[in-house]
């Protein structure tokens, strides 16, 4: 458990804050929504109104992820957002496509929703049309994904955030910066067992030394592509993924991006509970005191 | 996985050794004959394309590689693999005209993508998910019966280079950690 001799930063997004020293504000829980076919909403308003439920129970912000896959579904699920979301309550749009990338913002922009907006994400393959699109429809607060081909240890994660690796004209910190994006949240990029999959935890108490930003990833995906677990403990996979998530609090990390949703009953008690474990070292310790809506509050 | 002709290791599913074909699926519930060499799947328009390369060059009796399925949008790694076929990488690694959100080749030296462009030859089938008519491909490929392409290639893995530490209680080479679990920037 650490403390950072940098000053953390503590970033907020309709009144959900995320960042800091560890111990301090409840690890922020992001849950992935992902759509098979057409999107099913009723089940997803059920998904998102537990996961809130939960939020409540353990004092975990929790921000519903939208993976947008087809251009066609996207007007749709932002009128979910607009219309089914509690009025503040924040979201990120996860998105792959570059065109569906400029649609989704415009769009956003359109509803007035982009205050609200978590942008997932910027990286090194960010092109000029999409850097265009963020400056006119600036989202409050981005992920930016630390992902370098060539070098995944957390030097070549750094590599891209100060100066792109050669993948891009400058880092993708003074991109995003040149944007406009003043909240930013540095995602570790989890890769797959084989390709360092370790480095992205790593890398975590390393940036957050380096820039004092918030910072998390989505290590469920390593889970997600260790294929020897669905073969021989297929019954242990659920446990294993929500698990998972726990590295990231324990190596300092601000926050997790786990999925799918409905995996959310067995991830916030075992984030609270490495919570409450972390925040009772660094009080201790080094006097850092938890945030009223820590977990440790709510249930000691 | 790993084994002898494929080094890199990988989800792939091995069938016949010196199988003269190599099939990339693409977001298909397909199941090739057992007569082709390797199948497996294809995510990431770099990773995964550099162990598709570095696998199928270290094993000389492959010839064929058919890629079909549904394209991963965003991704957009079958086309990627395409591009890199029809055209290498340019000076920045990037692969000429690949359609994918971050198609570099970094760790893949340009010989081992030479070799590969000539080794194999590319049958795309993008789009194509009907079984009989893959079967059909395959089957056609296997007829021609190619020659071994000579000796295996055995890619090396371009790595950067390392930070040797010499504590053993430090974390990384840019940051110091010390009993208490205070975190400081390495002078």
């Amino acid at each position: 458990m650490f403390s950072f001799t940098k000053k953390q930063e503590v970033l907020d997004i309709s009144g959900i804050k995320i960042g800091g020293q560890p111990g301090e504000l409840p690890t922020v829980l992001f849950g992935g929504i992902f759509f098979k076919g057409s999107p099913d909403f009723k089940k997803t308003e059920k998904n998102i109104q537990n996961m809130l439920d939960l939020s409540k129970k353990t004092g975990n912000p929790s921000i519903p992820d939208f993976f947008i896959k087809k251009e066609e579904d996207a007007d749709e699920i932002i009128d979910f957002i607009e219309n089914v979301l509690p009025k503040n309550q924040p979201f990120s749009v996860d998105i792959i496509e570059p065109n569906v990338k400029i649609k989704v913002l415009e769009y956003l922009d359109k509803k007035y929703l982009l205050h609200r907006t978590i942008y997932n994400s910027i990286h090194v393959g960010v092109t000029e049309k999409e850097r265009k699109a963020l400056k006119q429809h600036t989202p409050e607060m981005a992920i930016i994904v630390a992902f370098n081909p060539k070098d995944k240890s957390p030097d070549g994660k750094i590599e891209v955030l100060e100066n792109g690796a050669h993948l891009t004209d400058k880092g993708l910190l003074a991109i995003s910066k040149e944007i406009g994006i003043k909240k930013i949240l540095v995602d570790t990029a989890a890769l797959s067992p084989g390709d360092y999959s370790g480095a992205s935890i790593a890398a975590i108490p390393v940036i957050k030394e380096e820039y004092g930003l918030p910072t998390g990833c989505a290590i469920h995906n390593v889970v997600e592509k260790s294929t020897w677990i669905s073969k021989y403990f297929e019954g242990a996979k659920k446990t294993v993924d929500a698990s998972s998530n726990v590295d990231i609090v324990l190596f300092g990390g601000d926050y997790a991006i786990f999925g799918p949703i409905e995996n959310a009953d067995l991830v916030f008690p075992i984030i609270a509970w490495q919570d409450i474990l972390v925040s009772e070292y660094t009080e201790n310790y080094f006097g850092v005191k938890p945030a009223e809506s820590h977990p440790r509050r709510k249930f000691f | 996985m790993k084994n002898e002709y494929y080094p890199w290791g990988g989800d792939f599913t091995l069938c016949k050794n010196n199988g003269c074909v190599a099939v990339v699926l693409l977001q298909i519930d397909y199941t090739p004959p057992s007569e082709v060499a390797v199948y497996g799947p294809l995510k990431t328009e770099n990773i995964g394309i550099e162990k598709i390369v570095a696998n199928l060059i270290s094993n000389p009796y492959i010839r064929y590689l058919v890629v079909c399925g549904d394209e991963i949008r965003g991704h957009r790694s079958g086309s990627s693999l395409i591009a890199l076929h029809k055209y290498g990488v340019d000076k920045k690694n990037r692969i000429i005209n690949a359609p994918g959100a971050i198609p570099y080749i970094e760790n893949l030296k340009q010989e081992a993508i030479e070799r590969f462009r000539k080794q194999l030859e590319l049958v795309d089938m993008i789009d194509v998910k009907e079984k009989k008519d893959i079967d059909a491909t395959i089957k056609r490929c296997i007829a021609k019966k190619p020659s071994c392409f000579g000796e295996p290639y055995i890619a090396i893995r371009i790595k950067p280079e390392t930070t040797k530490i010499e504590d053993k209680k430090a974390l990384h080479s840019r940051i110091i950690i010390d009993y208490m679990g205070i975190v400081k920037k390495r002078e």
